[in-house]
């Protein structure tokens, strides 16, 4: 167990596809004796970085799913949570940074801040991450560290000050001067294993000079003793350290480092800086909400002393079992102890706890607050809650989207049916955003998401971890219909064949809900017992019922508010069956002169391309039914925001592509349902009757 | 209240009068203020009146990012419809967003040049801009070249220019030193001063009239929102 909390940091490594964040990861691993030997992302050697478990993720070079690996550089135990850098994994990264207590930002050293790094910086900026900045690929030829500063600065509105300067650059790079200690750092032998400090190259020493008095400058805002030193002449390296500390901890300065963690450089400077810069668990708060006290906040203690909280943030299905990777808040994780998981109450022994290393682990027998460790076999889902019975806390629920497309799929062979279910039942535990279920109509399996990527990524993994290949239907996006008006009811059902008959009046009104809620409220007003109160609960079903499926186009109706506030029954006849078609009968009655509309999903869209094609790049917005927010020019590049219908959107990159010759990118999330058109909402009208038809 | 008669009631009707019809297309008006008291919610308030009246609007800024102008928009147009109780609100403001862009440059980057450029984009993309908003141009430090270059290109498109000045003291002189000397490529001036309890608007030039009328318009810094004073 980790006694003294100032030496744990768990951090993230966060970037832009293709930035170097898996290999200098890997690199750090190395580095830190948790691998012996390098290996290239990419499979160059066949073998994959460690970090990237997935036969997927290998293939691709990309990681997607988020693991935790520890490991101690200089004593300090450093938890890295591996961040998905894509956007259709958006539930991912944001659980990953809420246990994190602080981050790297990977920044390509010729393509600088993209689209991407911005996202990713945005969500940080929420979860309030401190963060650095690495500036990998210094070998590379069009490699720029002040430029990408810079764009640090403009683009991402950081606070970013060089630590470090490049000796040499592209072929040329040989290493860094550190600006505090003011030598020159050379990364030597096979692997780069060997750091050698010399003195500052002649040539460079001036520019050194000026570098060092800018970042002092900069520095010196977050130390009053700093500035004083500044002004006596007495600067000392420790006092420039607590200064870094101070603004990065307060996330006014984002101090940068650089190097190539392909061409072995400036890796150990960079752990050095996160063992100085960067927060421990103590620096950190942390909330989460009373559940034995109507949910109100309450600060956690990273104190060993206190009742335990732990939040489950991943699981996975690993060569040894089912793993969930949990952060401790508060108290204590012991080897044998009882803990209850908040959210279903069912209590757990912890059987074995273990420290994660990328790919094999280390059994501990216990595990303290912000500490982040993992636990086998408790069967839980991502996001929830363990303490131990003293308290009734959770973490505060993170919000979880609702899924905006679906797919049908179908096992190509019926024999792998079974794995198809195994598959789905375990990506639905892993991912909030992920969604399975059988459509009753057509007896088909389908899957929901956050975009197509998000889908077809799952669609994969099926194939490979599972040996379940699948076909795929066209994508269907999801609408939604509601009511744009009010409307009244007055319905009676009434049944006479034969035996007991049915009998039942509800009157009342249907509106929508204030302020575009997507919710649905039911009302009570039946004053005396014109329905009587046992009945009530079954008119409430009749409505919900029809709400499951609209009489528009066929999809769910949301935002509604009912209102009953009339009736009438009878002592025979009247029965809850009664009332319930007697509240779908009155449904079918207000919904058509209610003024139904379909509210369609909208995806926020950024574009980023030369300012050259901003044109056809707002033409391919255009054409899609979007509407342009605004656009953002500088050096060279215009970055466009719009708004989008995820209808739209399919073959979006393809198309891009084309208009753009490759030269733009682009990002896309979830932004809100908008009502659709009249003629789309015709449209989707019309392929519901002749569906109805068809039947 | 349906749209027209929101049109009608605009406290920028009032101002309209007082500057002997407005700014009108082809010209650029100022509003100098200090920093912090409302200048982007005055234009903000006078670009939604345009689009309330079919008009389009483009919005340049080197002060803010763009996700910050557009919240500014909709707080704006959210607390008018609410104050007007303005009929088919959401589709009003679907139409509005349609009909606004905005543009971001890096401090001291906007040249004639470029917003000639960005004017052309989007005119190909959704329509010529009947009003362009300039915010966050260093005044002082922009050539006279330049601002005639403005000013042509309000001519070209038969646009009104509308810019923000920034003034260090709250309280505005009678013309302020930078705008002086192109005291002739402005055609309209207006100052923004903190008041009792709203900041206040006031002409400093208006046109070739000698007379300078009271506008009885201001800006509520509680709502944002332009009102009748």
């Amino acid at each position: 167990m980790i006694h003294d909390l100032t030496t744990i940091r768990n951090i993230g490594i966060s970037a832009h596809i293709d930035s170097g964040k898996t290999t200098l990861t890997e690199r750090i691993l190395f580095y830190t004796g948790r691998i012996h030997a390098i290996h290239e992302v990419k499979g160059k050697d066949d073998v994959g970085a460690t970090m990237d478990s997935m036969e997927l993720e290998r293939e691709r070079g990309i990681t997607i799913q988020s693991a935790a690996t520890h490991t101690i550089w200089d004593g300090y135990h450093i938890n890295i949570i591996d961040t998905p850098g894509h956007v259709d994994f958006t539930i991912e990264v944001e659980r990953a940074l809420r246990v994190l207590d602080g981050a790297v930002l990977v920044l390509c050293g010729v393509a600088g801040v993209q689209s991407q790094s911005m996202t990713v910086d945005r969500q940080m900026r929420r979860y309030k991450v401190p963060r650095m900045a690495f500036i990998n690929k210094l070998d590379r030829s069009g490699a720029n560290p002040v430029r990408v500063t810079e764009q640090l600065c403009e683009k991402l509105n950081h606070n970013a000050v060089l630590m470090q300067l490049p000796i040499g650059l592209e072929a040329k790079f040989e290493g860094v001067i550190d600006l505090v200690t003011m030598k020159a750092i050379y990364f030597e032998g096979d692997s780069g294993e060997h750091v050698v400090t010399n003195e500052i190259p002649e040539e460079l020493r001036d520019e050194a000079e000026i570098a060092r008095e800018s970042m002092l400058d900069a520095v010196s805002m977050f130390s009053d003793e700093l500035m004083e030193a500044i002004l006596e002449e007495t600067v000392t390296e420790e006092l420039i350290h607590d200064a870094v500390r101070n603004g990065t901890l307060s996330m006014d300065l984002t101090p940068v480092f650089l190097g190539s963690a392909y061409k072995n450089k400036g890796v150990q400077k960079l752990l050095d800086a996160v063992k100085r810069y960067l927060p421990s668990p103590l620096d950190g708060e942390n909330t989460g909400v009373d559940l034995s006290n109507d949910e109100a906040p309450l600060t956690l203690a990273s104190d060993p002393n206190k009742p335990t909280v732990a939040l489950a943030f991943k699981l996975e299905d690993g060569r040894y079992g089912q793993l969930t990777y949990v952060r401790v808040y508060q108290g204590e994780l012991k080897k044998g102890a009882t803990i209850i998981n908040s959210r279903t109450k069912r209590k757990h022994k912890v059987g074995r706890l273990v420290r994660m290393h990328a790919d094999s682990m280390e059994d501990i027998a216990s595990s303290s607050a912000g500490d982040i460790v993992a636990l086998f076999g408790i069967d839980c889902a991502s996001g929830d809650t363990f303490t131990d019975e003293s308290v009734q806390i959770s973490m505060t629920s993170m919000h979880v989207p609702d899924p905006v497309i679906s797919i049908a799929i179908k096992p190509v062979d019926n024999k792998t049916v079974d794995n198809m279910g195994k598959a789905l039942g375990r990506f639905v535990r892993e991912d909030p955003t992920f969604r399975s279920r059988v459509d009753p109509e057509s007896n088909e399996t389908v899957i929901s998401g956050m975009g197509e990527l998000h889908l077809e990524v799952y669609v994969e993994r099926m194939k490979r971890e599972y040996g379940c290949e699948v076909e795929t239907g066209a994508p269907q996006v999801a609408y939604r219909e509601t009511i744009s008006q009010r409307s009244d009811f007055n319905y009676t059902h009434k049944k006479q064949t034969g035996g007991s008959g049915q009998f039942g009046r509800v009157g009342g009104r249907i509106e929508p809900m204030e302020d575009g809620g997507e919710d649905f409220e039911f009302v009570s007003e039946i004053k005396g017992a014109s329905i009587p109160t046992e009945y009530i609960p079954a008119v409430e079903k009749g409505f919900v019922q029809c709400m499951a499926k609209g009489r528009l186009i066929g999809f769910p109706v949301i935002g509604i508010k009912v209102v009953v506030d009339d009736g009438k029954s009878h002592s025979v006849d009247s029965s809850e069956m009664a009332f319930q078609a007697a509240g779908r009968g009155a449904f079918r009655e207000a919904y058509g002169r209610a003024k139904p509309i379909v509210p369609e999903p909208v995806m926020k869209l950024e574009v980023e391309g030369p300012v050259d094609h901003q044109g056809a790049i707002l033409k391919t917005i255009m054409q899609r039914r979007g509407t342009v927010i605004g656009t953002t020019e500088s050096s060279g590049m215009a970055r466009t925001e719009s708004e989008v219908p995820l209808s739209e959107m399919f073959g979006y990159a393809t198309d891009l592509r084309s208009m753009t010759q490759g030269t733009a990118e682009f990002t896309m999330e979830f932004a809100r349902y908008l009502p659709a058109p009249a003629e789309v909402q015709k449209e989707l009208k019309e392929k519901f009757s002749s569906k109805i038809v068809d039947e | 209240m349906y749209r027209k008669f929101l049109n009608a009631r605009s406290p920028l009707r009032l101002l309209e009068k007082g500057l002997h019809g407005g700014l009108g297309p082809g010209n650029l008006g100022i509003v100098v203020g200090g920093p912090g008291v409302g200048k982007a919610s005055f234009l903000v308030g006078v670009a939604l009146d345009e689009l309330l009246r079919s008009g389009r609007v483009l919005h340049v800024s080197m002060a803010h990012p763009v996700s910050h102008i557009r919240d500014h928009y909709d707080t704006v147009f959210e607390d008018l419809a609410a104050s007007a109780h303005l009929e088919d609100e959401a589709l009003v403001h679907v139409d509005i967003d349609r009909n606004r862009s905005i543009r971001v440059y890096p401090k001291n980057e906007l040249t004639p040049a470029k917003l000639r450029e960005a004017v052309k984009v989007e005119s190909e993309a959704s329509g010529q801009p009947s009003m362009l908003l300039i915010e966050g141009l260093d005044f002082e430090t922009t050539s006279r070249e330049d601002l005639a270059d403005f000013k042509a290109l309000a001519g070209e498109l038969a646009a009104e220019i509308w810019m923000s000045v920034s003034y260090s003291k709250e309280q505005i002189p009678e013309l302020p030193a930078s705008v002086e000397r192109v005291e002739d490529l402005v055609s309209v001036a207006l100052a923004l001063e903190p008041g009792d309890d709203v900041v206040l608007l006031r002409a400093l030039k208006d046109h070739d009239n000698p007379d300078l009328t009271e506008l009885h318009v201001a800006l509520d810094p509680k709502t944002l929102l332009l009102t009748r004073h």
